[in-house]
């Protein structure tokens, strides 16, 4: 193999491996803060790559309108079933095992209105961007390059939003200490929902980005919360930063491994590795014991 | 009492708290009066952790009533406290551990009705706790617990409260430190701030407070003025040895 085509999977892996750390930052979000497993996180993901479509497609929206519209509404959609749903459950004792049930269901109501609604066909939108970016002998189709830039932009704006502002510093607050953070006045609910739409609004960004690769269909979001399972496992449960780590090694690791073996081993080399951080380190690469 | 013919700043009414199937709290009344140091004294076990969560809003009540200022606050969420002027130092300071300790003191002031107050609040902090601004950019969990405790209450105080409440203040410190907090306490209070603390050490207790409740298994079983209950025959035999 030559050094051209092992940078450029290595940098397929780089893109990849930013998807991945957008749709599992967004289960590590809802995990650190609320300690709920979201397991509709795919369902929504695969809504936000529908809203795409049809604000792109059927809409001829350019897409520079369409994503951050579809994203918006992800957003919205996210505060909602966490209103309708995660609100009135989180507060009684039985909270670990009924927000389980409860995001179960959902996905899986989502899935069939999915299908009720928009049919079983598989939708794509065109490239965002045409050609092929060319360095020497590398060569990147500019649609995965401004998926990066996409990723590595919306990363750094969570991580400033984190660090410095007012709701970040409410979000790092409730994620630490519940009781501790009301009492200093933060309205935890209210944390609670704003976390599940951005968790919402983050997986529908990664949607929206794939949508000219990867096909939007009612089923889109199973194989997604499973690849987002694998990342938050990697980074350490509920850390934000360990997610975007673990997706960005995820990522790389599947590249090389796929170049090794065959394209059918994808899967197989992911959750080998998650099994074995699960053996070896059960608060994940990046997390602290 | 004297005490008794102003209006109290807390008035907590026959409270009952039952966590499942069991009663923590029976018919618990009590009052505060703005600018007092009061204990609640009591064994492990005896409720006086949670009639202060439940004063606080953190645990619900089952009946009765708690009233702050002529307002009935009962089973108003915590987060809403700070704006009626009251906040609480929790059990074991439960600090945002992850977070620097500048971010944990500011956070004390989060919300928005008392976020004006913010700077002058931070430079009287300081000046009580030097340490808040040596070890600004420290991570909080790695402080002592004496040190931990004390950010805990610069927390607390930066939303100005007129009362401030402390969950077992004491707890898992050095005999120098819980000095150094009792200093703190009285100087807290020299301010205007009423304090209610609650602690098993009944000695300690009537150092710095005026007055006090002393709970067992749930229920109030004495008050009075430090004085009265340092006499009292039940204190004298059960929590002094004589």
């Amino acid at each position: 193999m030559n050094l051209a085509i092992f940078l450029e999977q290595i940098l397929n892996g780089l893109i990849t491996g930013s998807m991945y750390a957008l749709i599992g930052s967004g289960i590590a979000l809802v995990y650190g803060t609320m300690k709920v497993l979201n397991l509709a996180h795919g369902e929504l993901y695969m809504l936000g790559g529908y809203f795409t479509f049809f604000l792109t497609v059927q809409f001829g929206l350019p897409p520079y309108i369409s994503i951050p519209l579809a994203v918006a509404i992800a957003f919205a959609l996210g505060m909602l079933i966490e209103k309708l749903t995660i609100e009135y459950l989180i507060v009684r004792e039985n909270w670990a095992f009924t927000t389980i049930a409860a995001t179960l269901g959902l996905s899986i109501v989502l899935q069939n209105a999915a299908l009720l609604i928009f049919g079983e066909r598989f939708n794509t939108v065109p490239y965002y961007v045409q050609g092929v970016m060319a360095i020497g002998d590398i060569r990147l189709p500019w649609q995965r390059v401004l998926i990066f830039v996409v990723a590595l932009a919306v990363i750094g704006l969570f991580t400033w939003l984190l660090k410095y502002t007012r709701l970040g510093w409410s979000i790092r607050a409730t994620a630490q200490d519940r009781d501790a953070a009301q009492v200093v006045g933060i309205p935890v609910r209210r944390v609670y929902m704003i976390c599940f739409g951005l968790a919402a609004a983050l997986g529908a960004l990664a949607a929206a980005m794939l949508a000219p690769i990867n096909a939007i269909s009612p089923w889109a979001g199973i194989p997604v919360l499973l690849k987002g399972f694998v990342v938050v496992v990697l980074g350490g449960l509920g850390s934000f930063p360990g997610a975007i780590a673990a997706g960005l090694l995820l990522g790389v690791v599947e590249a090389i491994g796929v170049q090794l073996t065959s394209s059918e081993w994808r899967d197989v080399i992911s959750f080998t590795l998650m099994i074995a951080v699960i053996w070896w380190r059960p608060w994940g690469l990046f997390g602290k014991k | 009492m004297a005490t008794d013919s102003a209006k109290p700043m807390l008035d907590v009414q026959n409270v009952n708290v039952i966590y499942g199937n069991y009663q923590v709290l029976w018919d618990v009344s009590m009052q505060a009066h703005a600018g007092q140091v009061m204990a609640v004294l009591g064994p492990n076990g005896s409720g006086k952790s949670t009639i202060l969560k439940a004063i606080m809003g953190l645990t619900p009540v089952r009946s009765g009533k708690v009233f702050l200022n002529g307002e009935d606050i009962t089973n108003r969420p915590a987060h809403e406290m700070v704006a009626r002027g009251m906040s609480m130092v929790l059990e074991r300071r439960r600090l945002f551990t992850g977070m620097t300790v500048y971010e944990n003191v500011m956070l004390g002031a989060y919300h928005h009705s008392v976020q004006k107050y913010a700077k002058d609040r931070l430079e009287w902090v300081e000046s009580l706790f030097p340490i808040i601004a040596e070890r600004r950019d420290q991570i909080a969990g790695k402080m002592s617990g004496g040190e931990q405790q004390m950010v805990a209450i610069a927390r607390a105080l930066m939303s100005k409260p007129q009362l401030l409440l402390m969950d077992e203040p004491y707890l898992g410190l050095t005999p120098r430190i819980v000095q150094q907090i009792a200093d703190i306490i009285r100087k807290v209070n020299a301010e205007g701030i009423a304090v209610i603390f609650n602690e098993q050490n009944v000695k300690l207790s009537f150092g710095i407070s005026s007055h006090g409740y002393l709970l067992e298994s749930g229920r109030v079983m004495l008050s009075g003025t430090g004085d009265e209950m340092m006499n009292s025959d039940v204190i004298r035999r059960v929590y002094l040895g004589e």
